[in-house]
């Protein structure tokens, strides 16, 4: 970690995550309005000292709706892809541990899911149920375990035939043990990086899908239906875009940094000549 | 060689049958069919009738019994006509009996999503390669740090909110390129050069924006590889044979670098056939995105099970082919098969 | 060194990229702006010629309207097609291919006569026969549209002559003028021998009205272009073109930069936008009509506590409709006391909506046996709170207006939740099983008066459209007597005594009924401002765009 933090991308990126993140902890503190009070007499007023970020169609304020925006963005991003690793991790570790059919299975598994098209089946399915914020982690999470799951399959491959594991063996260690105690606290930072980049993917996708109608539902704020909401008004209301894609744009790329400074200290092999 | 194809081709058949069932069920998932729009909740238009739309496209009967006559048109090629578009068929074009052609749906969407895509992966590879070579030759300095940057940005950033600030700087504020659409109006009455050149213009953007977010992942996959191959033996021996840096760079390490890259082309090509709906609905231009996407919110079953077998068919296809290059490529492999 | 292969390669390709792309874009300026800034305060008398472009964010799935159904369809058909009879600027039935109509003293047979010598914009004579024919069609058991329950009450159907139409009807039916104007009369000499569900005709039509289709690329535009037959004189403006843009966002870019004619605004673009924008104003202008729809909050009446009527009075007067308006229409609409257009004849004067009184909905929710017994804010009746669901779909105005519902309803102690859905999840979850408390939505209307199938009880099964359960034997009865009674007079006073039931009934709380609000070029000329009660689309043929304002396209060279 300490050799990550060297990186100076990745130190900016650890930055701007850590500080997102408190404010969207602290949102309900440092707020200065009610995210769903609607005024109709302020609609879509300019930034102010009144309104830091200016008020959108219903004379909300953009700053509370961002900061509780930025719960819901991150919260998204975080379920989401707790699901994903989840499951990722479960399946990966089967298939990686005992391999034969069962890894044959899965495998095949993954690559059926890998050949549709992922917004494809993401849109289709919120497009069936109701586009909540629950449908939409799940569904993002649903679709999203592919990816962890050959890596966790391809760190087991490698690692279950190093000497330490092949010792714990001969010690007569049970299967359940190998996997937990051995094999998966080995296989971490390359899991950890994908969560890392998969929060990030998750936040642009809900973005994606508020666009399409079928994200984050009013009255909820989120910065995909910030920026949704204000992009008809792109040439004159530009506070309601500049905001939220400014928002994103930095989550996105920070998470991104800190995932790739991870991923480069981690990696032995490119570390300097 | 020819035993390992054909042992993939026998495999796509139930994996085919396998992604078309699951998405069959999928769909009938959804609450609501074709008769359930918005605007047939119209007081004029009778329930009778409604019931009626629905015994036709026998949407009353069991999911089961629709997939198996679905299966049955399949087996014929026959994917059948659009519910939502009544005349239009949902794939290859058909001429009726006094000679007028319908054409197909899936047929003049792909082309023109293919069309951005494959511009867009060239796009993409052109800046791709020499950043990401550079990035790895000058790793840890500055221009590896700005490179970075620059495509996470590309990356990150919203692509509908990238596209309307252009479309409003080049087609509002400076009239350099056409905001939204396909054609010019009277493209028709161009020479063909001209014709090329509108349809490009209008292109420039959607292209821009769908290129703009793989950038990051290709710049950084071959600066990763170019790295890994760096640091390996035989460039030392290679150096220290006293060939000059160019022929090193080039000769040896980038192509090596670039072995996996096919195995990345194999996994993208889903990605190629399905055209980015948020892109296309912005830009009204009418590809596999849109389509899928009205498909879906009109319930419009022919369809959405057109393009996601199709899009099936051509990834399967489409990783046979990344798999069988890579395999030819690399000596290595091409020695293990044949042998 | 090092370096300099990597900026070669990238030199060499971003030229070969770059300077095709810089002179393709110089070109630009040949194409459709005027280079010089017009004044368009300028009159000119009317001429022919002339592109219109306009915008839609759909596709028309065919030409045919009682096939294709959607408002896309229709908007375009309604320029290719005519039918027996239209309705004028003042919303007076008047005749389009018909010159004149008899209803019989028995008032169960209407007899058209058909103006003389006209034709399909191929040179064919239109004549009854294709009137009877298209009627057969829609009334055909094997035809796939949801329009045919009106024309299936004809019990016999003649053409005693070529300019002759007669229809014949078990029972007088009152709104059979209303839907004779609303069949587009198809051509029998093409379609007779066409499976009308698949026929090419649908993408290729032959009409007989102002214009012709031109062209029609799939997911691009479609281009009419005039017809020189049409059966009721010549437009002026010789094409229209719709552009198909689906986001709402481009098309305002595009209306900005002026390659669109035309678009439909939102309240917010109207009365923020615009008036902050000298820019814009200088040269769109904009246009305001009264639409015929109405938005209301709807009471799932076969669930406590909206059986009890007073709940729904207080409901309905703990709403603040002009806030609504206000807030949401940015003032751009207007209350409504009744099921009808404001101003209309069918719309009931001595009828107001109810004003905001949260006193008197707390005395009535008093009265209903809701008060709050433990303190929390909500109020309460047998230790049940009074909180419940309101369900909306997918529409920004929609999804606005229930929060300002939500927030009234708050301040006299109902706790309501909102929920938005996808439109067919909507219907097919929750509106058709009847699994809701309440809605928001909005009902488009038709110029005839009849509202048997949304508020009659006999019209509560799934599927058909009184989803609130409304049953009321005086009002079934006045519904009944409406459909039956031919003369306007009669008809308008029944009408007002079921509006006046319904209003006092209160089964759904009327919130608005909004203006429809469109941006039009000021190159156009001919709009009638301020708009007639038909809307400022009653005479688009008579518009017209001058020559010197019109744009330079790619035309045939």
């Amino acid at each position: 970690m300490k050799k990550t933090l060297q990186n100076p991308l990745a130190l900016i990126g650890f930055i701007i995550i850590a500080s997102i993140l408190m404010m969207a902890i602290m949102a309900p503190i440092i707020a200065p309005y009610d995210p769903n009070a609607i005024d109709v007499k302020a609609i879509l007023l300019a930034p102010t000292t009144n309104h830091l970020m200016g008020t959108d169609g219903l004379g909300r304020d953009v700053l509370s709706r961002m900061l509780f925006g930025a719960r819901i963005s991150l919260l998204v991003g975080f379920v989401a892809v707790g699901i994903a690793t989840a499951i990722g991790i479960f399946l990966g570790a089967i298939s990686g541990f005992y391999r034969g059919w069962v890894d044959t299975l899965i495998m095949r598994t993954v690559d059926v899911m890998l050949s549709i098209p992922t917004f494809f089946l993401i849109l289709a399915v919120i497009a069936f149920l109701t586009p909540s914020i629950w449908n939409i982690m799940i569904v993002i999470g649903l679709t999203s375990w592919m990816g962890v799951t050959r890596l966790v399959r391809a760190e087991f491959l490698s690692l279950r035939n190093r000497e330490f594991v092949l010792a714990a063996q001969t010690l007569g260690a049970k299967d359940v043990r190998l996997i937990f105690r051995h094999l998966l606290p080995n296989s971490l930072t390359p899991i950890i990086v994908s969560s890392i980049l998969g929060i990030a993917s998750a936040v642009l996708i809900e973005s994606g899908l508020s666009f399409l109608g079928l994200g984050v539902q009013a009255p909820q704020a989120s910065w995909g239906n910030i920026l949704t909401d204000g992009k008809e008004y792109i040439q004159f209301a530009w506070w309601l875009s500049l905001f939220p894609g400014l928002a994103i744009l930095l989550t996105v790329l920070g998470y991104n940094l800190l995932g790739d400074g991870l991923r480069d200290a981690y990696n032995p092999r490119s570390s300097q000549h | 060689m020819l035993k390992y194809l054909l042992k993939r081709f026998f495999w796509m058949i139930p994996l085919l049958i396998g992604i078309s069932l699951i998405s069959f069920m999928i769909m009938h998932l959804a609450p609501g069919d074709i008769t359930s729009s918005e605007a047939s909740f119209n007081p004029k238009a009778s329930e009778e009738s409604r019931q009626k739309l629905r015994a036709l496209y026998n949407l009353d009967k069991p999911v089961i019994v629709q997939y198996g006559l679905w299966m049955k048109r399949m087996v014929t090629l026959d994917f059948g006509t659009s519910f939502a578009s009544h005349q239009r068929p949902v794939f290859w074009q058909t001429k009726d009996k006094d000679g007028n052609v319908t054409l197909g749906m899936i047929q003049e969407a792909l082309p023109i999503t293919l069309l951005i895509n494959v511009m867009s992966l060239a796009l993409i590879i052109v800046i791709s390669l020499p950043l990401g070579v550079l990035s790895a030759l000058k790793q840890n300095q500055l221009p590896d740090r700005i490179i970075t940057i620059f495509v996470f940005l590309g990356f990150a950033i919203p692509g509908f909110w990238l596209a309307l600030i252009l479309m409003y700087w080049t087609g509002v504020q400076h009239s350099w390129l056409p905001i939204s659409g396909l054609q010019s109006i009277g493209h028709e009455h161009l020479q063909w050069l001209g014709q090329t050149l509108d349809t490009l213009k209008h292109l420039i953007l959607p292209v821009f924006i769908s290129g703009i977010t793989g950038l990051a992942g290709i710049s950084l996959f071959v600066r990763n590889g170019m790295l890994e191959v760096l640091h390996q033996d035989y460039i030392t021996t290679a150096r220290s044979k006293g060939l000059s840096e160019n022929r090193v760079i080039y000769g040896h390490a980038l192509r090596n670098a670039l072995l996996p890259l096919i195995t990345i082309f194999g996994l993208s090509i889903p990605g190629l056939i399905g055209g980015s709906v948020i892109a296309e609905s912005i830009f009204a231009i009418p590809g596999m995105g849109k389509l899928f996407y009205d498909a879906v919110l009109m319930r419009d079953f022919p369809v959405i099970m057109g393009i996601l077998t199709i899009g099936a068919l051509l990834t399967l296809i489409g990783n046979l082919l990344a798999d069988v290059a890579y395999a030819w490529a690399d000596p290595r492999v091409r020695r293990g098969v044949m042998q | 060194m090092l370096m300099q292969p990597n900026f070669r390669k990238i030199i060499q390709i971003s030229a070969c990229v770059l300077i095709p792309l810089i002179s393709v874009s110089c070109d630009r300026a040949s194409t459709n702006k005027p280079k010089v800034s017009l004044d368009y305060s300028v009159n000119y008398p009317a001429s022919n010629g002339g592109t219109l472009i306009d915008a839609m964010t759909g596709e028309p799935s065919g030409l045919i309207a009682m096939i294709a159904g959607e408002s896309a369809a229709s908007a375009i058909a309604g320029n290719i097609f005519n039918s027996l009879l239209k309705y004028d600027k003042n919303l007076e039935l008047t005749g389009e291919l018909a010159q004149s109509w008899e209803v019989s003293s028995d008032q169960r047979t209407v007899t058209f006569h058909l103006k003389p010598n006209l034709k399909w914009a191929d040179n064919e004579a239109l004549t009854s026969d294709d009137v009877l024919f298209t009627w057969q069609k829609v009334t055909d058991e094997k035809t796939r549209t949801p329009y045919g329950s009106d024309f299936k009450l004809v019990t016999k159907a003649e053409t005693p002559d070529i300019n002759t139409f007669r229809v014949t009807y078990a029972k007088p039916y009152a709104p059979a003028l209303d839907t004779w104007a609303g069949l587009h009369i198809l051509p029998k000499h093409l379609l007779k021998n066409q499976d009308i569900n698949n026929t090419p005709f649908a993408r290729n039509p032959v009409g007989s009205h102002y214009y012709k289709l031109d062209s029609w690329k799939n997911g691009q535009y479609l281009k009419l272009t005039r017809n020189d037959n049409a059966t009721q004189g010549q437009a002026k403006i010789s094409n229209l073109l719709s552009r198909i843009i689906p986001d709402k966002a481009a098309q305002f870019l595009e209306l900005s930069a002026d390659n669109i004619d035309s678009m439909a605004l939102n309240p917010i673009q109207y009365a923020r936008i615009f008036p902050a924008r000298p820019e814009l104003n200088k040269n769109i202008a904009l246009y305001k009509e009264l639409g015929n729809s109405y938005t209301y909050l709807g009471f799932n009446l076969k669930r406590k506590p909206f059986n009890d009527v007073r709940v729904r009075q207080a409901i309905n007067y703990a709403i603040n409709k002009q806030e609504i308006i206000d807030g949401v229409l940015l003032g751009l609409g207007e209350p409504v006391a009744s099921p009808y257009k404001p101003g209309t004849r069918w719309s009931n004067p001595a009828l107001k909506p109810y004003p905001y009184d949260p006193a008197k909905a707390k005395a009535l929710l008093k009265a209903a046996g809701y008060e709050d017994h433990d303190g929390d804010g909500i109020v309460d009746k047998d230790g049940k709170p009074l909180s419940f669901e309101i369900l909306t779909n997918q529409n920004k105005e929609r999804e606005m207006t229930a929060v300002l519902i939500q927030r009234r309803l708050k301040d006299i102690g109902i706790e309501a939740n909102i929920r938005v859905l996808e439109w067919a999840s909507f219907l097919g979850r929750f509106i058709k099983p009847k699994e809701f408390d309440a809605v928001v939505l909005g009902w488009s209307l038709s110029l005839d008066p009849d509202q048997y199938n949304i508020w009659h009880s006999s019209q509560q099964s799934p599927g058909q459209f009184n989803f609130i359960s409304y049953s009321n034997p005086h009002v079934d009865q006045l519904l009944e007597a409406g459909r039956l009674e031919l003369d306007p007079d009669k008809r308008m006073k029944i009408y007002h005594e079921f509006s006046a039931i319904l209003l006092e009934d209160s089964p759904v709380v009327y919130l608005s009924a909004g203006y429809g609000l469109s941006a039009i070029h000021k190159r156009v000329r001919g709009i009638s401002n301020p708009a007639p009660p038909a809307g400022i689309a009653h005479n688009t043929y008579e518009w017209y765009i001058p020559q010197t304002y019109a744009r330079s396209e790619i035309s045939e060279q």
